[in-house]
């Protein structure tokens, strides 16, 4: 056991810690597991060699699987065999001198923990199954340490080794993950696996951030490498605050209604106002949103693949302004996604009477969502500091680059903004007539609900599902396999499914033949192998 | 010295200018319209009476709306204001030249785009929630289209900001290159989604169930409808200034020569002319698509502005 303090573990300790303050504040704080995954996570981080690092990885999964296991027993396997898989290639990999064999293993066993395409789709399984708590923190923290160790080794470790072609595929890897968790993100109707999509998403986004750097920096464009490195670990402290805030809001509203179905919520903006503007908070940074969290790290990955256009082969530069394509498409799913999230979960008429009686989440779960708002805020309006203190992370992973400074200024954009809206506000005031009147809803010219229906009929209001049916026929058709499922589970994990039950089933036939069959069976051996040697010796 | 001072008169002119030029064009548009297709046409000073009338009108709150009611159209509005502030239009080198990134512009009209799909199923009727589902395809294609010609934009130009690009445009080493030429096509299909026109939505239209951008403010009224309708005004605004000072940057003043301002806001005044008979003789020999062939419509121009890419490369590869 030995540990060791970097300035990359540091970052990714700060990354982790305000996440375990808030589940702490909001539940999960007797749970002795619970905490056993946090000590996990941290050994994992400070880990100063192999042996450590494996055994903090291992405890994290571990304790992990317990927790699923407790919220949900059906994803809890699919989780379990994922861990094992990671382990499989992570420990051999730590183990080996540099070469690209140990990369890849590396990339598999990380990027099968952190939910890279195609081992993603354990993730919107496994990740909604246990309490919020434990949702937030394997969606902002779990995830992380493997990127971590996906970091550690592919930066640091393997340097000397290093190949172009490795960023190349980690971009392919996170390209496949973005496009496919913003479109399921539009598409799922429980908001806690929809969140858990998006953080398919996110972690696409940072692992193309992390590829084109590691790209640039094999092929000695430094600039580049830490433009990319910016908008990749920027993306993971974005993602480290405002993620586990929706998981915890998302909780909150399963508590307090009975369900995360989007079909059955609506009009929570008036039972749970508080929570609805957290909430507000960590939709804004996970549509990315100018002056929301989200914002400069996309701003800085876009700018990233733009420049990278510009570099390599013309084959590499049609496939970045592909790439650009793709993260556009996905940067307008995952708006949809929120306004979804928001518009039918929290705006608009209850859908059920649950929704219609919520009340307001517990104090812990508002502190604890708030700490985290409060941390989004320098990471929205000061990008540029935060960057800063990125810089030794930077240094230490690209040496002798110098990264150009922020070009998005969120403070002069918000003075702006500001401006636009005070203008807008006084005129009004001065010009318009005043106050307002509350009267029925339009609705087209529909007549007034029946008076036993005080919100209306809830199937006159759009729903999740409806709300997404127009980009499920325009774009699930295509991208999705047949009914909609994840592409890796009907093209990858089903067929090795088939195969282990045809393989199964052809041991059982072995292993129940008869004992005729059975001597039949050591005779045919015993002649092929007699043949064999004849006609090796013979020839 | 005089220089900033200079740059602060051109900003503040430029933002009084397209403040109040709007509705005009909007409304000229319409005038232009109402002609080809052989009407008189309202007058042009329409949009200022309707903004007036609204000013005047009592704003009605559906009881089914939540707290949020009154918010969303001062986003909507502010983000097309700042869109406003940061695309130059009569002369380059604003105030705001350097926080007009491309990016920064997409994520402007993203929120904007967000507040009126939110304002949409506010208050939770059919044909609110029904077009903000259309909006959110729509503008899943657009954005992407958009970002793709901004490869060929910025990697010709060497610069991410609006104006570094106009002004590379407007040194004129670029000539006619063909993938700037995809990339008009492209943004011609994006500002055409974008502000509502035919062929994805019509302006003009009274049915429900086909209208996309106005269906979402249905349930508005009063002085928060007025501050949506001024917003789309705006926008229309935004994208022309977009396209004429990208694509036709030529005349265009310097904030620092006072002299070169009139020529440039004659050009300017020109320009907007040109591109509103443009706008409205193809509104009038197009018809308006089915909701789900505008995907192909926004398909294609995705794949024009990969295109102009693609030709980037191949000239650069064979001219370098």
């Amino acid at each position: 056991m030995h540990l060791r303090l970097d300035a990359l573990s540091v970052l990714f300790l700060c990354i982790l810690v305000p996440q375990i303050f808030a589940s702490a504040l909001a539940e999960r704080r007797g749970s002795f597991t619970f905490w056993v995954f946090v000590a996990g996570m941290v050994l994992a981080l400070l880990a100063g060699d192999a042996f450590t690092l494996i055994f903090g990885f291992e405890l994290m999964s571990a304790a992990s699987w317990l927790l699923v296991l407790r919220g949900d027993a059906k994803p809890a396997t699919l989780y379990a065999g994922i861990a094992m898989f990671s382990a499989a290639c992570l420990i051999p990999a730590v183990f080996l001198p540099a070469s690209s064999l140990a990369f890849v293993l590396v990339l598999l066993g990380a990027g099968a923990k952190a939910g890279l395409a195609p081992l993603h789709s354990w993730l919107p399984r496994a990740h909604p199954a246990p309490p919020a708590g434990v949702s937030a923190l394997m969606s902002g923290g779990m995830v992380k340490v493997s990127l971590y160790i996906l970091i550690r080794y592919g930066f640091i470790e393997f340097d000397a080794a290093a190949q172009p072609w490795w960023g190349s595929v980690l971009i392919v890897v996170g390209a496949a993950s973005v496009l496919i968790g913003a479109l399921r993100a539009m598409l799922e109707v429980e908001m806690k696996t929809m969140l858990a999509c998006s953080t398919v998403e996110h972690v696409g986004l940072i692992a193309v951030g992390l590829g084109i750097a590691l790209r640039a920096k094999a092929m000695g464009d430094f600039g580049l490498a830490s433009l990319a490195l910016q908008g990749a670990l920027l993306c993971a402290v974005a993602h480290g605050l405002f993620k586990p805030m929706l998981f915890l809001g998302a909780g909150a509203v399963k508590k307090a209604t009975g369900t995360t179905s989007l079909d059955w919520l609506g009009g929570l903006m008036r039972g749970m106002p508080r929570l609805g503007m957290l909430m507000l908070v960590g939709a804004a940074g996970m549509a990315a949103l100018p002056l929301g969290p989200g914002f400069a790290p996309e701003f800085l990955l876009l700018h990233a693949v733009i420049m990278a256009a510009a570099t390599g082969g013309i084959l590499a530069r049609i496939g970045f302004t592909a790439l650009l394509a793709g993260l556009g498409l996905s940067a307008a799913l995952a708006l949809g996604a929120v306004v979804r999230l928001i518009g039918i979960g929290f705006l608009g008429r209850p859908r059920s009477l649950h929704a219609a009686a919520a009340e307001d989440a517990k104090r812990g779960t508002l502190a604890g969502m708030g700490l985290l708002a409060v941390l989004c805020l320098p990471v929205a309006l000061l990008p540029g500091m935060v960057l800063e203190l990125l810089e030794p992370v930077i240094q230490l992973l690209v040496p002798n680059s110098d990264p150009a400074p922020l070009s998005y200024a969120p403070l002069s954009l918000g003075v702006l903004l500001a401006l636009a809206a005070g203008v807008a506000a006084l005129g009004l005031r001065r010009f318009a007539v005043r106050g307002t009147r509350e009267v029925p809803a339009w609705t087209g010219g529909f007549g007034r609900p029946p008076v036993w229906l005080p919100f209306g009929d809830p199937v006159t209001q759009p729903s999740a599902t409806g709300f997404a049916e127009p980009i499920r026929r325009a774009i699930g058709r295509g991208l999705l396999a047949p009914k909609g499922a994840d592409p890796a589970e009907a093209f990858l994990f089903f067929p090795l499914s088939r195969l282990n039950l045809r393989l199964t089933r052809l041991a059982e036939h072995i292993r129940r033949s008869t004992i005729r069959q059975r001597l039949a069976f050591v005779f045919g051996a015993l002649v092929m192998f007699l043949l064999a040697l004849g006609l090796g010796e013979g020839g | 010295m005089v220089l900033l001072i200079l740059r602060l008169l051109a900003t503040v002119l430029h933002i009084a200018l397209v403040f109040a030029l709007a509705p005009l064009l909007l409304g000229l548009v319409t005038k232009l319209r109402a002609w080809l297709l052989g009407r008189r046409g309202a007058p042009l000073v329409q949009p200022y009476r309707n903004l007036r009338r609204l000013l005047h009108k009592t704003t009605l709150v559906p009881d089914t709306a939540t707290d949020l009611y009154p918010i969303w159209p001062f986003v909507c509005f502010t983000a097309i204001a700042a869109a406003a502030m940061l695309v130059p239009g009569f002369c380059l080198g604003l105030l705001t030249a350097n926080l007009s990134d491309f990016i920064t512009l997409v994520g402007l009209l993203a929120l904007a785009r967000g507040a009126t799909m939110l304002a949409g199923l506010e208050s939770g009727f059919g044909f609110g929630g029904a077009a903000a589902a259309r909006e959110a395809l729509f503008s899943v294609f657009a954005e992407a289209a958009f970002l793709v010609i901004l490869i060929s934009f910025v990697l010709i130009a060497h610069s991410p900001t609006v104006d570094g690009v106009a002004g590379a445009f407007r040194m004129g080493h670029i000539g006619i290159s063909v993938s700037l030429g995809f990339a008009l096509a492209a943004i011609l299909a994006v500002a055409l989604t974008e502000t509502g026109r035919i062929p994805t939505d019509n302006p003009s239209g009274h049915l429900e169930l086909a209208m996309v951008h106005e269906a979402m403010l249905l349930e508005y009224s009063g002085r928060f409808l007025l501050l949506f309708e001024y917003a789309a005004m705006l926008r229309l605004m935004v994208w022309m200034c977009l396209i004429g000072t990208v694509f036709f940057p030529f005349g265009m003043a310097r904030a620092g020569e006072v002299l070169s301002w009139p020529g440039g806001l004659l050009l300017w005044v020109g320009k907007l002319g040109v591109m509103a008979i443009a706008l409205s003789l193809f509104e009038i020999s197009t018809a308006k698509m089915r909701v789900f062939r505008v995907p192909e419509f926004l398909g294609v121009a995705m794949l024009l502005g990969v295109l102009s890419g693609v030709f980037l490369f191949v000239a650069s590869r064979i001219g370098g």
